[in-house]
């Protein structure tokens, strides 16, 4: 683990930024997850090693777009890539954001850090350098659809940092692109801060190809107001972790989640999140699905805070689950820790295989098992994939999945 | 509108059990090393297997870190400031009830134990533990006619060497865990019983555990086995006096079910809670498991849980046997500084195996209650199912309710379902109670209690009359 080395004698990483000096100062005594914090969120240690046996590379290879773009309108950024924007409509305007303002933002969003909880986004903060963090203001309404892209190379380690301001008022659909290339870790932190009155549609897809790892970890404050969706698509990585933090900062916000990981061979894919509500009225609607197949493992671990302040909070949160092999194995923890008194939440969990009652009937009505199964396969993913902003006409994540099912 | 203050001085209840029964007891002093395990296996004139036994166990337990994951805070146990044996001075052999100090009788009289065989009416045999020696065993001549065992642990040792040395610690070995060991090297005494072959045990049976020093913990052991075809219900009762100290209490409970068994095991422990400041009370600390060994054979737990300043318990189901049943059913009230951290485990191995879990939390004043589950699908289980529902009420806005089930699967051809939700009393409901002139109070403990009915439908007849009781009885105020 050439990474860890690096970080304990602290060498080899040119010119750091502030932030990188304070992370790295965190990482530096214990640069590893507590082996303990790792067992419980029964991480695979060696996929885990694997992810940072690569070395650290800070320049990326050509990028090629996964689909072509959908309409001219569209904002496509990658990040990495040198990605000036700067555009002043009459309706909206998206700008970067200031050295200034990523520094005091994220230096603000450290200090409540803690080492076992956040080691992801330490970790990428004292590897991703100037190049590869990109901030961005966004303002108004009527805004075109905004791509952004984040990727490895293969047989190296690149880290990359999004962070982005919703003004207030301001309302986009945004989708996040994390693709791994073969034998490449990618750590990919989102920083989003939706001020009041905002809202967003986000998606996250990411997938990748042959012995691919990711750590993706997305950290949300939501104002007042607030609506934040969610939609996420995690596949095909050897490693894959994604790990959401969302603070409803003062309570009458909405969030919506739909995720989705679908395992298959030897992989594990891991989502991990963590709601919770620092006031009244907070509002939470959240569903992950897993698939597993083979011999992979697919975990779920979900956790709702509604502390006392968070009177009438009405939270649920629902983990469904398909096993589709004998050597395949799922794990799901719902969680629920609450103070308030007068609140409404509830949870649920189910883990099963493909209705068998159903597949009977499509049979009985002459379609075969592999179409049958099919049909069921393609309204489970759908229900999630409906969710994530995406042009249905440009890149068909539904077919693509069924395809490779 | 519900006045909060309201709410806060129905669910306060003074502790009726609190007293202390002054009665000469033979205590060994303080600490816990080899010697003093020694001495506690001499005292009780045991064979060398169960020696070994104990030693075998200290020396995993001395190994061994307290576990830190469940969701409590309590201040750090001094193991070597417990005494781990004391026992009422009595006469070396008892022939029947006239013999036992008749300060203890009334103890048990007080605590509303029928422990003399008169009042057999209730038609429940009685095993009465008190702090660490079991006092005295009722209708062992009724059973013994259909061949059912029913004694204390220490007698069983003696006269049935061969049962306990082929069970104990099977199910629970001495090295599980933490407290699990622990008791492993020290237990006292408990209750043992042996249902044989094809026999419906005729009465249900019942132990009832009683710490009175304060200074001593008590660890009882518990092992009922069933063999084929047999069944049993088994009652488990439990208070202490109040004491400023903390009084640490860690048991192991170890179920054996053979083909087509079934053993029913219902508790209503109710050990002293601390006071509203939270000194005082009973640290809880139990191991119960059960194994389902043979085909259809099927363990139940249900348990009322009131008491205890801290309760870390998980009555747990081992499913081995095909077609086995696991159910677990809890209410788990906590109020003023209490913690509670129990739930149960589910670990599906055999084919076609089913468990339910219903678990009932409530939680007041500024306590803590967390259901903590596990359901484990193994590779073996095709065709098992589980369902689980852990419901939360909350009383007040200091207390705080936590569910963390874990769900684990791999097995594609098994079921797993799981709800949780929380609560609160709902003021339409109160405001409808009131104003149809039922008082507050009793508006209130209705409503409690109809939120616990689906455990309370589970528990034997004379535990369900007195867990209802005894939830009214948490839930009287001052209120006029």
């Amino acid at each position: 683990m050439e990474i860890i080395e690096k970080i304990k004698t602290n060498k080899s990483i040119d010119n750091q930024t502030e932030i990188q000096k304070i992370c790295l100062h965190k990482l530096q005594s214990s640069p590893l997850p507590n082996p303990k914090s790792e067992l419980w969120r029964l991480s695979n240690k060696s996929k885990l090693s694997n992810f940072l046996d690569y070395s650290i590379n800070e320049k990326d290879s050509q990028f090629d777009m996964p689909y072509p773009k959908n309409s001219a309108s569209t904002i496509r950024l990658i990040i990495g890539e040198n990605c000036q924007i700067k555009l002043i409509e009459k309706n909206y305007s998206i700008q970067q954001l200031s050295e200034d303002e990523i520094q005091k933002y994220i230096k603000e969003q450290i200090s409540f850090f803690k080492q076992n909880e956040n080691w992801s986004d330490l970790l990428n903060l004292s590897l991703s350098c100037k190049n590869n963090i990109l901030g961005l203001k966004i303002n108004g309404s009527k805004i075109p659809p905004i791509e952004i892209f984040s990727h490895a190379s293969s047989n190296s380690l690149n880290a990359k940092t999004l962070v982005i301001f919703l003004e207030k008022n301001c309302d986009v659909e945004l989708l996040q692109v994390n693709l791994g290339k073969e034998n490449s870790s990618l750590s990919q932190s989102t920083f989003f801060c939706l001020k009041e009155n905002s809202s967003v549609n986000h998606g996250v897809v990411s997938y990748g190809e042959n012995r691919s790892n990711l750590l993706n970890s997305l950290n949300v404050i939501q104002q007042k107001n607030s609506a934040y969706n969610l939609g996420s698509l995690h596949f095909k990585f050897n490693y894959a972790r994604f790990e959401i933090s969302i603070k409803q900062s003062s309570g009458n916000a909405k969030t919506n989640i739909k995720g989705m990981q679908i395992t298959k061979k030897d992989e594990q894919i891991s989502t991990y999140t963590k709601i919770e509500f620092n006031g009244p009225n907070g509002f939470l609607d959240q569903i992950n699905k897993s698939l597993a197949d083979d011999k992979s493992h697919a975990i779920f671990e979900g956790s709702i805070i509604v502390p006392k302040i968070a009177q009438r909070t009405d939270a649920s949160q629902l983990s469904r689950n398909l096993l589709l092999s004998n050597l395949a194995q799922i794990d799901t923890k719902p969680q629920l820790e609450i103070i308030a008194d007068d609140v409404k939440c509830k949870h649920g969990a189910t883990i099963s295989q493909l209705n068998e009652e159903e597949l009977f009937y499509m049979r009985t009505r002459g379609i075969t098992l592999t179409e049958a199964s099919k049909l069921q396969l393609s309204s489970y993913f759908q229900e999630i994939i409906s969710f994530i902003p995406i042009s249905k006409d440009k890149w068909d994540l539904l077919d693509k999945l069924l395809n490779e099912n | 509108m519900v006045n909060e203050n309201l709410v806060k001085d129905v669910v306060k209840e003074p502790y009726k059990y609190g007293f202390v029964t002054d009665i000469e007891t033979e205590k060994i002093e303080k600490g816990l090393n080899e010697d003093i395990i020694k001495l506690i296996s001499q005292k009780k004139e045991e064979p060398k297997f169960l020696l070994d036994f104990r030693l075998k166990a200290f020396k995993k337990w001395q190994k061994m870190k307290e576990p830190d994951w469940a969701a409590l805070g309590y201040k750090n146990i001094d193991y070597q400031d417990i005494i781990y044996y004391s026992a009422p001075k009595q006469k070396e052999k008892i022939s029947s009830l006239d013999e036992v100090d008749p300060k203890l009788l009334e103890t048990f009289d007080k605590l509303g134990i029928p422990l003399t065989e008169q009042k057999k009416l209730t038609n429940v045999a009685v095993d009465a533990v008190f702090d660490s020696v079991s006092i005295a065993t009722t209708f062992r001549e009724e059973l013994a006619e259909h061949g059912v065992i029913f004694c204390s642990i220490s007698e069983a040792v003696k006269n049935h060497a061969d049962l306990i040395e082929k069970y104990l610690g099977t199910v629970v070995p001495a090295n599980d865990n933490y407290f699990a060991a622990l008791n492993s090297a020290v237990f006292s005494d408990g209750s043992f019983v042996y249902i044989p072959k094809g026999v419906t045990c005729p009465m249900d049976l019942s132990s009832y555990f009683r710490i009175n020093s304060g200074d001593s913990g008590q660890f009882e052991r518990t092992l009922i086995i069933a063999e084929e075809s047999s069944s049993v219900s088994y009652l488990e009762g439990c208070t202490a006096p109040m004491f400023d100290t903390n009084t640490l209490h860690a048991a192991v409970v170890e179920l054996v079910a053979l083909d087509d068994a079934s053993i029913k095991y219902s508790t209503v422990q109710n050990w002293y809670a601390g006071d509203e400041e939270g000194i005082g009370g009973i640290f809880n600390f139990v191991t119960k498991r059960g194994k389902c060994l043979g085909k259809r054979s099927k363990i139940s737990w249900s348990q009322v849980e009131t008491g205890s300043a801290i309760t870390w318990k998980y009555p747990s189901c081992l499913l081995l046997g095909e077609e086995s049943v696991g159910e677990f059913y809890s209410v788990a009230l906590t109020n003023n500084l209490q913690q509670a951290d129990t739930g149960t485990k589910m670990i599906h191995i055999g084919p076609k195996t089913k468990s339910t879990i219903v678990s009932k939390g409530i939680s007041a004043g500024n306590s803590k209650n967390s259901y903590r589950g596990l359901v484990k699908m193994g590779t073996k289980a095709t065709g098992s199912r589980n369902y689980s529902q852990c419901d939360s009420m909350l009383i007040g806005d200091q207390a705080s309710a936590n569910t963390f089930p874990y769900i684990k699967s791999q097995q594609p051809n098994s079921e797993i379902e799981h709800e949780a939700s929380t609560c609160r009393i709902s003021e339409d409901q109160l405001f409808y109670l009131q104003s149809r002139g039922i008082e507050f109070e009793e508006a209130v403990s209705m409503m409690v209690s109809g939120f616990c009915r689906d455990v309370f439908n589970q528990l034997p007849m004379e535990f369900a009359a007195e867990a209802d009781k005894l939830l009214a009885l948490k839930l009287e105020g001052s209120v006029g």
